[in-house]
């Protein structure tokens, strides 16, 4: 059934018309190739066939995609960026510079490459990879795996960075060159935020006046397709690469260690083959259609899945920092990121949900 | 990282002035439902406390499957009351350990909106000391138990604790709370400004000279707020709540990292507006009521003249709780 997922008419094909190599390295890390251009001096190519492998070509050379590739122009940078740590603290910030990394010859897939694969859809932006890695900053801050506390001492700031790089290497592929602290209180104006938030509530109280006052979460504006089938592709395409980065990660010291290690690769493989053979979002049974609020929830859960697939990411960053000491924590992690993707991928393909107060 | 608790309990002051007991449960899941609910002879009331837990949950940045927690009231409850969800939203946090209290809680609060953490209200009319209470004007939404700012209130008001008195057996923490909002006029930068409730006129000068000091280290911040400063209690002695004030102030005004528990701080200064932190007396009895109080990705910052002088083994008793320490002699990025 994943087959159609990448056939799917929601997926927009890449736009061959709209290559302008100049924006590379300024605005845009990576623009689809059209076949059969010379790849420009500092940049490469980088190959992904529908499966998701992919293959590099250096500069000068020409691009000549096999049946089925896709063709990226990437440049490496360097790039900067600020990035916001704390959503409730606008005004200051971490102004970042990086560099896509070249091929590393040891590793057999390359970590940016698995990232145009899997999540970019066409052109990656600086504006729109600076969002995403805002998004993994905030969260292992907000879950306390990355620490930025007030009054930040040097030590603290040294653990902090150590464990930022290897965050945006594991997750993205990119090295982070420099990363300072910054006041944005010239461009994030806090005040002039909060001013904007009042008039939007003010807008929004106008009509909840008038209805009950609803105890319910607003439902999320998405296309359950689209998001569904971005998800899923993720996880099938990445939950092999993770589960071959977590086998190397961990050295077992012991036998205990050993089974522990063997038992979470044998669920992720689980997860994997569940992902494989994902059914259809819209039919509940061949030839049966499902309803439209059932598809939502399923999307939801792909969703989930998804981000329990990026807490994976930044746990491997975490275990390849980590020394022999934290290991049983990181472990525990382990179980209770395998354990959600359990959980979202099963409720992925059950049809309809019964769910008792009292079960 | 501490085990968290296998049952935990917490209560709620119902209208005819008995107390309710919501006790919460965690254990294994199994296959089943994430929360289940028991309210005797009333399964609405269970639902109605199933979807409140939920939704509070949307605010946890952690999802953790592999528990179910079980909830259960030890009376009925009648469809008008609503001031037990803050009691089952708290149940729910202190039994799989993403909220720790010292003590025991009471707790009352409704809420229309507990999937982005903020509480509406309460019924209660009378609080009665240490009760925790929901509502703007005591705790205002679920972030606030640790002094974070909401991050979708129009006002950003954030909290530092600090040490009342100067430590000792009977001493506790006290907090301080700064919120701020954009001053729509064009108002130049008058002390006015900051308003300082429940303190007598020298004290509130203080608070105002502190606040003026660190926003002109700051740069930023003259002339654009709106603040107002509370203290949770009173009766404290000193200025060494300034570092607290100060730290409250640039958390508020979205200036400073911040951390997962709660700031605590002691410290003073003649120099804010060089931001500069000096030491202040009584070492010994307030790290003494620190380490008894700290939990959790708490902060604690002391003056660097302290540093050498620490009890012995300090650090490491934080480290093992989670919390952590730093000396600091300016205010500031790094």
């Amino acid at each position: 059934m994943l087959g159609s997922l990448f056939r799917n008419p929601l997926r927009r094909p890449p736009r061959q018309d709209a290559f302008d190599a100049t924006l590379l390295g300024s605005v845009a890390i990576a623009l689809p190739a059209p076949a059969g251009i010379t790849i420009p001096a500092p940049c490469a190519a980088v190959l992904v066939d529908r499966g998701g492998r992919s293959r590099r070509l250096a500069s000068g050379s020409r691009i000549a995609a096999l049946e089925g590739e896709t063709a990226w122009c990437v440049h490496p940078g360097p790039y900067t960026c600020d990035l916001v740590p704390f959503a409730g603290a606008p005004e200051i910030g971490l102004h970042v510079s990086f560099a896509v990394d070249a091929s590393d010859p040891r590793a057999t897939h390359q970590r940016f490459d698995l990232f145009l694969a899997s999540e970019a859809g066409s052109a990656v932006d600086l504006a729109g990879f600076g969002a995403l890695a805002q998004t993994a900053l905030q969260r292992e801050l907000a879950q306390g795996n990355l620490e930025l506390p007030p009054c930040t001492t040097l030590e603290e700031w040294n653990t902090f960075r150590s464990g930022f790089n290897q965050l945006m290497y594991t997750r993205f592929g990119v090295t982070v060159d420099d990363c300072v602290p910054v006041d944005l209180g010239a461009t994030h104006d806090y005040p002039a935020l909060l001013e904007a938030r009042l008039a939007a509530q003010a807008v929004l109280a106008t009509p909840a006046a008038t209805a009950e006052p609803a105890a319910a979460m607003p439902a999320e504006a998405f296309v359950p397709a689209c998001e569904d089938a971005r998800a899923l592709r993720r996880l099938f395409l990445e939950l092999p690469c993770l589960m071959c980065a977590v086998r190397m990660a961990v050295l077992p010291a012991d036998q205990g260690r050993f089974r522990q290690h063997q038992e979470l690769l044998r669920r992720l493989d689980l997860v994997s083959l569940s992902v494989g053979t994902m059914p259809a979002l819209e039919l509940a049974a061949p030839g049966q259609p499902l309803a439209p609020e059932e598809q939502l929830r399923r999307a939801r859960h792909s969703r989930r899945a998804a981000a329990a697939l990026d807490e994976a990411w930044a746990l491997l960053a975490r275990m390849k920092v980590a020394g022999e000491g934290p290991l049983d924590v990181l472990f525990d992690e382990a179980d209770r990121i395998v354990a959600n993707l359990e959980v979202e991928t099963g409720a992925r393909r059950v049809t309809y949900v019964q769910d008792e107060v009292t079960a | 990282m501490t085990a968290p608790v296998v049952e935990a309990s917490c209560r709620s002051i119902l209208p005819d002035g008995s107390m309710l007991t919501i006790t919460a449960t965690r254990r294994p899941r199994a296959g089943r439902a994430d929360v289940k609910c028991s309210v005797p002879g009333a399964p609405a009331q269970a639902e109605r406390m199933q979807h409140v837990v939920r939704l509070a949950r949307h605010t946890e940045p952690r999802y953790d499957s592999r528990d179910q927690v079980v909830l259960s009231a030890d009376r009925a409850l009648d469809a008008a009351t609503r001031d037990w969800e803050l009691a089952a939203v708290l149940a729910d946090r202190i039994v799989r350990g993403v909220f720790q209290a010292a003590r025991p809680v009471v707790a009352n609060g409704w809420s229309d909106a507990w999937h982005l953490g903020r509480i509406d209200g309460r019924a209660l009319v009378n609080v009665p000391d240490g009760v925790l209470a929901g509502g703007p004007d005591a705790l205002p939404h679920l972030g606030a138990l640790t002094g974070q700012p909401d991050p979708v209130a129009a006002t950003a008001s954030a909290r530092a604790w600090f040490p009342l008195h100067s430590g000792g057996d009977h001493d506790g923490l006290g907090w301080v709370e700064v919120s701020v909002r954009p001053l729509a006029g064009a108002l130049d930068a008058d002390d006015d400004a900051i308003s300082v409730a429940d303190l007598d006129a020298l004290r509130q000068g203080q608070v105002r000279s502190v606040l003026a000091g660190a926003r002109h280290f700051d740069g930023r911040g003259q002339g654009q707020w709106k603040t107002t400063v509370r203290f949770g209690e009173t009766g404290f002695s000193g200025d060494s709540y300034g570092l607290a004030l100060v730290m409250a102030d640039r958390i508020a005004r979205g200036r400073e990292f911040m951390a997962r528990g709660r700031v605590i701080a002691t410290g003073t200064s003649s120099a804010w507006h060089a931001g500069k932190v000096e030491t202040v007396d009584a070492l010994a009895p307030k790290c003494a009521l620190i380490l008894r109080e700290a939990g959790p990705g708490d902060r604690i910052l002391l003056p660097k003249a302290w540093e050498g002088a620490l009890p012995q083994g300090m650090r490491e008793a934080l480290r093992a709780r989670g919390a952590s320490l730093a000396c600091v002699e300016r205010i500031g990025i790094i």
